[in-house]
């Protein structure tokens, strides 16, 4: 904790442009557990506060989340001599980063982002093809293939990730990012620090955005917050459940990080290993009573399959493959494990 | 408080900028203190101080002796017997670890020996909660220790220094709580600043002042004698008078505080309250927002104001009667419930103050908030300041104490139920599994192939929110598909319970039922119990049959082996089903006693001071086995037929002797630090290096199930741990010395093991 050069524009800075109106400046991160975003935030909030000067907080959105579970980082930043006191969430980021596309899928990644804010996805997709399945009005569309990006470089995406968040906070210095980044890595990983950087480089440079303007019409993103599931008059007392197996009706689909096993019938036996490793017990059989054996493996239900490929490495036959996801693949050789209409219509 | 640039003046330290959070800094102050020892049990969110304590210990950076102990109720003992030893001690806890501490805190104090408590704030269970309320600290309130409550990481690091300077005060002698929000402190970082050199933070702490030691032979005491009255009442009173002494001194220490640091603190913090109408008073984190809403009334022309008591215990009654002396009304926002006391302590101590003054007019509102961790925003506390003002307006109260932030629902609301039917007696029947007693005393299984089983509806259904990868759920369902029959389950705390029960979902499709750890194998007990009583008098069907089933993890077979050894004694009718992970891997990876040597958690780091975990595995199915227990067990993960067949067996024996109990090995990919797919490799190479032998013990006579020496399978310790990340250290140059140790013990209970294999008797 040594004292890092200040940057003396940004601690003379009386206000961050584009801030909010209590002067702050807030950027979200919107990821699943093990991909690095709270160190993501972490990283940008370090550079910010110890390199810049500016003031600001870091925190994550935190229950009893495991690896593969949607997770919030929130980045909070005002000028040096501002007071920084709240400690709730970040409802109405300027910034919302997507470092894992497929949590679009299932919520508004978008919410509370103003008329003139900044999305950034990980993608390969284009900024329209982004501002289309979000049901964006207005704002800023930035795409990059940060995942590409870090396949090449044997690093991780949250790195490139940085790289296009600080492109677009004119605010941030990169060099102080970039520093706190090798700075990091120091520690104990000297020999990443090179990859690193070319990844944040890169991902400061190989994206691609566009701007929607906003009109005097122009309303931002409405804030969501979660819900209670029951009010106290209906809730069953004690807090019990009284529903059997209902997490059924989740979709687990967005846990996998771009890979799931491809089942193929002609060559499997039957043998029932996959089911025996399988965490999610996500293997679909029939009992029919015919043929040899009698009990057959019909497929996957890939709905809660979270992509661990432990049936893959299990397999005797190869007859489970690890296949990089496409999107929309799974949906259309998932085999449904319930046969009750209503864990369908909540699919 | 605005953060001076750290510029030295005569008589402050020196002082760095740094990007901390509360749990951080809570840390650091600890490091930089020096105390003796710090005693602990991990708990959200607590757990980061001792980790980060242990990764610092690693790298050299202190010498604070860390003890992780198997409870909380633990950890306090051994931080109470430390501190009559004569040093300085630390403990940091949160909730249900604080409550399992609780009758520890009037020994610590009633015997007058100063330590120092960081509480990371959570929600007291039932429900569990991991998140931030202030129930907690609230138990502690009558406990005779001071409590502070700091407000930012700044506040932890500072109050943690003010505190223990003011507990070992001679007149004062007490120990102290600094409290601070879980997650919304705990894990906020924030820019802070902290004294460059720990010899600042020690020269001003100064030596810890003598006090009655048993650690001098040559002064023989008695430390807590039997006293009845008519004496107890004056050591209480004396308590009382210290709490009054530290009352007393707490503007001098926070006073000589400011002089070395710059920072200004008074046993109340009053935010523009110095002509305020109308004020909310809250502690913590909430008081923050809270002072940025009363700018924004302030600038509309409403006169409002913040009170925010930095310190609880003692309590700051003059201070808080003289501010409110003209506030037309206060809210009292409080993060704990009361039942049935309308409004939580502080309100009623606020309300209390004021009576003394009979001049006081202020209309009082008491409201409980954030339970759960529910999120305080700038809008409620506006919501609060409106209620004050309005209030103020009417002149009346019109409700004193409520509820804010809960919600109705509709009763009316038609709510299709969702999920899966119940499973009826015959689809947990297979019939494809047979157990009888054999000739020679021991049980004679028959099992079917995985295949045969695997269309069979599963107790455990999908949709839990277990790691990719997690060894638990394969383990735990392939056990439960050797129990044939009707199943109740109870899971202790743990990973298993925590992805699966989270509501409104469950993934159970049996009947379920939760308790904390500690005491999972006593609840189930007593279930058990219920059942057989509840048929014997008729309410129960006759032909009703349930076999009951305790799942825990390794963790919870520490911290719960008392009540699992009391129930195997009472020998209740039930299974005791252990997941073995190798660690608390639910609260982020730390050491269990089951972790073996050497191994990396985040409480016991690899680095220049420290080399993995210190001692050798817990030998759990050896100490349940001399309970004399009818059946003990081991297994793994992806081998069917072993464990298939032990799950038929400990059924047969719960349902006919009592209980029995099984550790099976699985893999953590996150916390074993390998890929997700790779569990069952490296659980078979565990099992293989005979580190986990697969065995069992029938009414005393042991019979190793699976001998990788005779099928010429054995391979090295090594050859297993360098399969995960959290050991690849110990097959690299300079850790002969700790892999060798390994392998001695490995070596050691597999021979003794082969012996008893070899010979009933043993």
């Amino acid at each position: 904790m040594s004292e890092p050069m200040v940057s003396a524009v940004a601690s003379q800075m009386d206000r961050i442009p584009g801030a909010d109106a209590d002067g702050f400046f807030g950027i979200r991160f919107e990821s699943i557990g093990g991909l690095g975003a709270h160190l993501a935030g972490q990283i940008l909030a370090e550079a910010g506060v110890l390199r810049q000067g500016l003031n600001g907080a870091h925190f994550s959105s935190y229950g009893s989340e495991k690896k593969g579970t949607p997770v919030s980082s929130y980045v909070r930043f005002c000028p040096a001599g501002s007071e920084l006191r709240t400690s709730s969430p970040i409802e109405r980021p300027q910034v919302v980063a997507v470092f894992h596309e497929a949590l679009m899928r299932s919520f508004d990644v978008a919410a509370g982002l103003p008329a003139d804010g900044t999305l950034i996805v990980n993608t390969r997709a284009g900024p329209e093809q982004i501002r289309e399945r979000c049901g964006l009005a207005s704002g800023t569309v930035v795409v990059i293939d940060a995942l590409g990006i870090a396949l090449e470089e044997k690093t991780r995406p949250n790195t490139a990730m940085l790289g296009a968040v600080v492109s677009h906070c004119p605010f941030l210095d990169p060099s102080a990012v970039r520093e706190t980044i090798a700075e990091r890595l120091a520690r104990g990983h000297a020999e990443l620090i090179e990859a690193n950087l070319r990844t944040y480089d890169r991902g400061a440079r190989e994206l691609s955005s566009m701007t929607w303007p906003a009109t005097a019409e122009s309303a931002g993103r409405p804030v969501k917050r979660a819900a209670p599931a029951y009010g106290y008059l209906e809730a069953p007392a004690g807090g019990v459940i009284l529903d059997p197996a209902n997490s059924i009706v989740k979709d687990l689909s967005t846990s996998r990080q771009g890979f799931l096993p491809s089942y193929n019938a002609d060559t499997c036996v039957h043998c029932g290993i996959c089911d025996i490793v399988c965490p999610d017990l996500c293997f679909v059989w029939s009992d029919d009573g015919e043929g040899t054996p009698a009990v057959r493996l019909l497929g996957i239900d890939y709905r809660y399959c979270k992509g661990c490929l432990k049936c893959v490495q299990a397999c005797p036959t190869g007859s489970l493959t690890e296949l990089r996801e496409e999107d929309g693949w799974a949906e259309q050789h998932r085999v449904p494990l319930f046969p009750w209409p209503e864990v369908e219509r909540s699919a | 408080m605005v953060l001076a640039p750290p510029k030295p003046r005569a008589g402050r330290a020196a002082q760095v900028v740094g990007f901390l959070s509360g749990n951080e800094m809570a840390a650091l102050s600890a490091k930089q203190i020096g105390f003796h020892l710090m005693g602990y049990y991990p708990i959200t969110p607590s757990t980061e101080i001792a980790e980060l304590l242990d990764e610092m210990k690693a790298a050299g950076e202190h010498e604070i002796v860390m003890v992780p102990a198997d409870g909380e109720h633990s950890a306090a003992g051994i931080c109470f017997g430390a501190s009559t030893g004569g040093g300085r001690v630390f403990n940091a806890t949160s909730a249900q670890g604080l409550l399992y501490s609780l009758e520890e805190l009037p020994v610590q104090s009633g015997t007058r020996y100063p330590m120092l408590l960081d509480i990371s704030t959570r929600t007291v269970s039932a429900p569990l909660d991991i998140r931030g309320d202030h129930s907690d600290v609230y138990f502690a309130l009558d406990t005779g220790w001071l409590v502070f409550m700091a407000r930012s990481p700044q506040a932890v690091y500072d109050l943690n220094l003010v505190a223990l300077r003011l507990a070992e005060r001679p007149d004062v002698r007490l120990p102290a709580i600094v409290a601070f929000d879980g997650f919304f402190t705990s894990h906020q970082k924030r820019r802070v600043l902290t004294f460059a050199d720990d010899e600042t933070v020690r020269g001003w702490l100064g030596p810890l002042p003598d006090t009655v030691s048993a650690l001098d032979p040559r002064h023989p005491v008695t430390i807590g004698p039997y006293m009845n009255d008519p004496d107890l009442i004056n050591n209480k009173y004396q308590v009382e008078r210290a709490m009054g002494a530290a009352l007393g001194a707490l503007a001098e220490v926070l006073a000589e505080y400011e002089a070395l640091s710059g920072r200004h603190y008074d046993a109340v913090d009053l935010y523009r309250m110095e002509d305020a109408d109308i004020a909310v008073l809250l502690l913590n984190s909430a008081a923050e927002t809270a002072k940025d809403v009363a700018d924004r009334l302030r600038s509309q022309g409403i006169r409002a104001g913040v009170i925010s008591p930095n310190v609880i215990r003692p309590f700051p009654a003059c201070t808080i009667r003289a501010a409110l002396r003209n506030v037309r009304a206060v809210v009292i926002g409080e993060r704990s419930p009361s039942f049935g006391a309308n409004g939580a302590s502080l309100s009623h101590e606020v309300k209390s103050a004021l009576k003394d003054d009979p001049e006081n007019r202020t209309l009082c509102l008491s409201r409980a908030y954030g339970l759960g961790g529910r999120d305080f925003y700038p809008e409620d506390a506006e919501a609060f300041f409106r209620l004050a003002l309005d209030t103020a307006e009417r002149g009346a109260v019109e409700v004193a104490f409520d509820y804010y932030g809960v919600e109705a629902g509709d009763p009316g609301r038609a709510r299709a139920r969702r999920g899966a039917p119940a499973l009826t007696r015959e689809e947990q029947t297979s019939g494809l599994i047979s157990v009888e007693p054999g000739p020679d005393g021991r049980l004679q299984v028959r099992t079917p192939a995985c295949w045969q089983l695997a269309a069979k509806p599963k107790r455990l259904v999908p949709g839990h929110g277990a790691c990719p990868g997690c060894g638990a759920f394969p383990a735990i369902d392939q056990f439960l598909r050797g129990v044939e029959g009707d199943v109740t389950v109870l899971y202790q705390t743990g990973c298993a319970m925590v992805v699966t029960t989270g509501y409104p979902y469950t993934s159970h499709r049996v009947t379920y039922l939760h308790n904390l750890f500690q005491n999972g194998a006593a609840t189930l007990g007593g279930l058990v119990e219920m059942f057989h009583e509840r048929v014997r008098r008729g309410e129960l069907p006759a032909g009703e049959d349930i076999t009951f089933v305790m799942v825990t993890g390794d963790g919870g077979m520490d911290i719960g082996m008392g009540a699992a050894i009391g129930a195997a004694l009472r020998n209740h009718k039930m299974i005791i089903l252990e997941y073995d992970n190798e660690g608390y891997m639910n609260t982020g990876s730390q050491l269990s006693y089951s972790t073996p040597l050497g191994h990396m958690t985040s409480t016991s780091h690899v680095g220049p001071a420290e080399d993995g975990k210190s001692f050798h595995h817990k030998d759990t199915p050896q100490i349940m086995a001399a309970t004399n227990m009818p059946y003990v067990f081991t297994g793994v993960e992806g081998f069917p037929e072993d464990l298939l067949a032990k799950a038929a067996k400990a059924q047969w024996y719960a349902k006919h002797e009592g209980t029995t109990y099984g550790k099976v090995l699985v893999s953590c990919p996150l916390n074993w630090k390998t890929e997700d797919d790779a569990g069952v490799e490296v659980v078979q190479a565990a099992v293989d290096s005979c580190f986990f032998p697969l065995y069992e013990i029938e009414r005393g006579v042991t019979r190793i199930t699976y001998d990788p020496e005779a099928i010429g399978r054995r391979v090295a310790v090594a050859d297993w741990l360098e399969l995960m990340g959290k050991t690849q250290h110990l097959c690299k140059p300079g850790n002969e010395a700790a892999l060798a140790s390994i392998e001695a013990e490995v070596q050691r209970r597999w021979l003794r093991l082969k012996a008893r294999n070899d010979h009933p008797l043993l």
